[in-house]
């Protein structure tokens, strides 16, 4: 920390820094020059965020925050905040040029209490790729106690263009999150050190790969495997970024896509396969073509459906309510099926501990030789029960008491009562 | 949908589930009711789904909640909340009619789980659990059966329904 020189700092205090308390902005380093001061702000998660001023957007990684454009670390967040501004009070802009004039400084900044602490960079578009006035100039401005504290940047300090400022943003985004919360105290005083250092790397795996993708792809170009690959991507370095990054982005990769005529025909897709799939599964469908089902149906709202009937070629009616029908019935007759199954196994069980295995196994065990019609009866069941003759059944099989015409609520009797006359077999 | 290995592996399952019940009943000297079968080889059902579908991971984590539920009514018997029916304070009112919805919604109460999930993924399941229900029909016919009568699932279920109906 510098000798501590006193700034206009009521007037930054009062008027900038207020502002970038409201973003959660705690600046680090400042340039100053007359006409492109560059801050450079840590976010009260730890992403560094450089702060330039400018009327639009700049580039990818920009965010035009009121009158501040902020390159913004991560891109995805950055495209979605373009159109949200922090309320800025009015006349910073006077105030940052009155300041700058008088050449505060970035040790005098770093003594103002962290939450306080504004950095606002102006960069003018006129200004875009051309070589700012050396870094030289600004500080001549500055008083020479203060000179020490950024002698490293004078050589790399040259005033970045749009590009070179996104790469900026994206090395720091690799600076932030390649080291996490512990490195944030540090940075503070490593800021300045690191800077240089990571200015003069430029090339970074991870930012390349920020700064060099695009993220709107363009959607007439790519078919939607392509596309669904692209997000995919875009899923996965989403789930790299931290927290409230990762957040953001998936959410922003959940509201996609790009035409809604595109997203609208994907779950037409979908649920007509799958609707296709269960006709074939179900057999009362299994001969009506699938009919085109109604879409509108199926989106948001539904819409009632007596016009998605339509006769197919083979003459039955079919539709979505229809086979809706179909699949309904059939998960009916399923379940009671297999209540009734179990019911019989109940009943049968008390007699046949231990021949379940191969009973199972062979699918035929040791009563191949009983005559009892097996599931015949249930082919022809009806609500009246069957005629036959209780004792000759006992003699030869035991398993009369599954010969009930049972269903409904007549089960429970039929088994109990037959469950008490049949004698048991040791 | 299910590959004859599947069946094999259900069926075996199922046998030791039918075991454990038998046990589980002996000591009480009552045969097991019906209700307690179908309960046990629907669990098996949803352990050879591997917990892959909704319906399998609804139909163990009811089994569980089930199970808690029953020792707490053990524990204690809490006098039942006398609140009357709500229904009748208030005039109920008509719900969107559009049948689709009502009809989806139906689907989503047979299918265990599966109440509040989206119409695709509702298919989805409905599928698996279609073809589940038909495996676990097929083992149990199998097995106490001599003359296995091998009829088309889907017919007999048609009969019926249509003697009921």
């Amino acid at each position: 920390m510098g000798p501590k020189e006193k700034l206009p700092a009521h007037r930054v205090r009062t008027v900038i820094l207020p502002a970038f308390r409201k973003v959660g902005l705690v600046p680090l380093f400042q340039q100053w020059s007359s006409s492109r001061p560059l801050w450079i702000c840590l976010s009260r998660l730890g992403s560094l965020h450089l702060i330039v001023r400018g009327p639009r957007f700049l580039g990818e990684g920009s965010v035009i925050w009121g009158n501040y454009v902020r390159i913004h670390p991560y891109p995805a967040r950055a495209r979605r905040n373009r159109t949200r501004s922090a309320p800025i009070p009015g006349g910073i802009q006077r105030i940052v040029n009155l300041t700058l004039e008088n050449a505060s400084s970035f040790t005098a900044l770093l003594e103002l209490p962290a939450t306080q602490a504004v950095e606002l960079l102006h960069l003018s578009q006129s200004e875009e790729g051309t070589q700012a006035p050396p870094s030289g100039d600004i500080f001549q401005g500055i008083g020479d106690d203060h000179k020490p504290y950024l002698p490293s940047f004078d050589g790399n300090l040259t005033f970045p263009s749009n590009r070179a400022l996104i790469e900026a943003a994206a090395k720091f985004s690799v600076f932030a999150a390649g080291e996490n919360s512990p490195e944030t105290s540090s940075v503070p005083s490593n800021s300045s050190a690191n800077l240089g250092k990571v200015k003069s790397e430029p090339a970074e795996t991870d930012s390349n790969p920020n700064s060099s993708q695009p993220l709107v792809p363009d959607p007439t170009v790519e078919n939607k495997t392509q596309r669904s690959a692209k997000r995919k991507e875009q899923r996965k370095r989403a789930k790299g970024l931290r927290r409230r990054a990762r957040t953001r982005a998936l959410k922003k990769l959940r509201k996609l896509p790009y035409r809604h005529s595109e997203l609208v025909a994907a779950r037409r897709e979908k649920i007509n396969a799958r609707m296709k799939l269960l006709q074939e599964l179900v057999p009362g469908c299994s001969k009506v073509r699938l009919c085109l089902l109604d879409y509108a149906a199926f989106n948001n709202g539904f819409v009632p459906v007596t016009f998605s009937q339509k006769r197919c070629f083979c003459g039955k009616i079919s539709g979505t309510a229809l086979v809706l029908d179909e699949i309904i019935n059939h998960v009916q007759s399923l379940q009671r099926q297999v209540e009734f199954l179990s019911m019989r196994l109940a009943a049968v069980n008390p007699r046949i501990d231990f021949n379940l295995d191969s009973l199972f196994a062979t699918e035929g065990g040791p009563l191949v030789d009983s005559n009892f019609p097996s599931m015949a009866s249930l082919s022809t069941v009806s609500r009246n029960p069957i005629q036959w003759n209780r004792e000759q059944y006992q003699q030869q099989c035991p398993f009369d008491a599954l010969h009930q015409p049972f269903w409904g609520r007549e089960e429970d009797n039929h088994t109990f009562h037959f469950s008490r006359e049949l004698p048991f077999e040791s | 949908m299910e590959s004859e290995s599947q069946q094999r592996i259900y069926s075996t399952k199922l046998v030791e589930a039918l075991r454990h019940v038998r046990q589980n009943s002996l000591p009480t000297s009552k045969s097991p009711s019906g209700r307690e079968i179908r309960h046990a080889a629907d669990r098996v059902l949803a352990v050879a789904a591997k917990g892959r579908t909704r319906w399998s991971r609804a139909i163990l984590a009811s089994r569980l909640s089930l199970r808690l539920a029953n020792s707490r009514k053990h524990r204690k018997a809490k006098p039942g909340k006398v609140t009357g029916c709500s229904r009748l304070k208030r005039p109920e009112k008509k719900r969107s009619l559009p049948a689709v919805q009502k009809k989806v919604k139906v689907l989503g109460r047979l299918v265990p789980g599966c109440r509040k999930v989206s119409f695709p993924n509702l298919l989805e399941e409905a599928t698996d659990y279609i073809a589940a229900l038909e495996m676990q029909v097929r083992a149990m016919m199998r097995s106490p059966s001599s003359s296995p009568v091998r009829r088309s699932i889907g017919s007999a279920p048609a009969l019926t329904c249509k003697a009921l109906a």
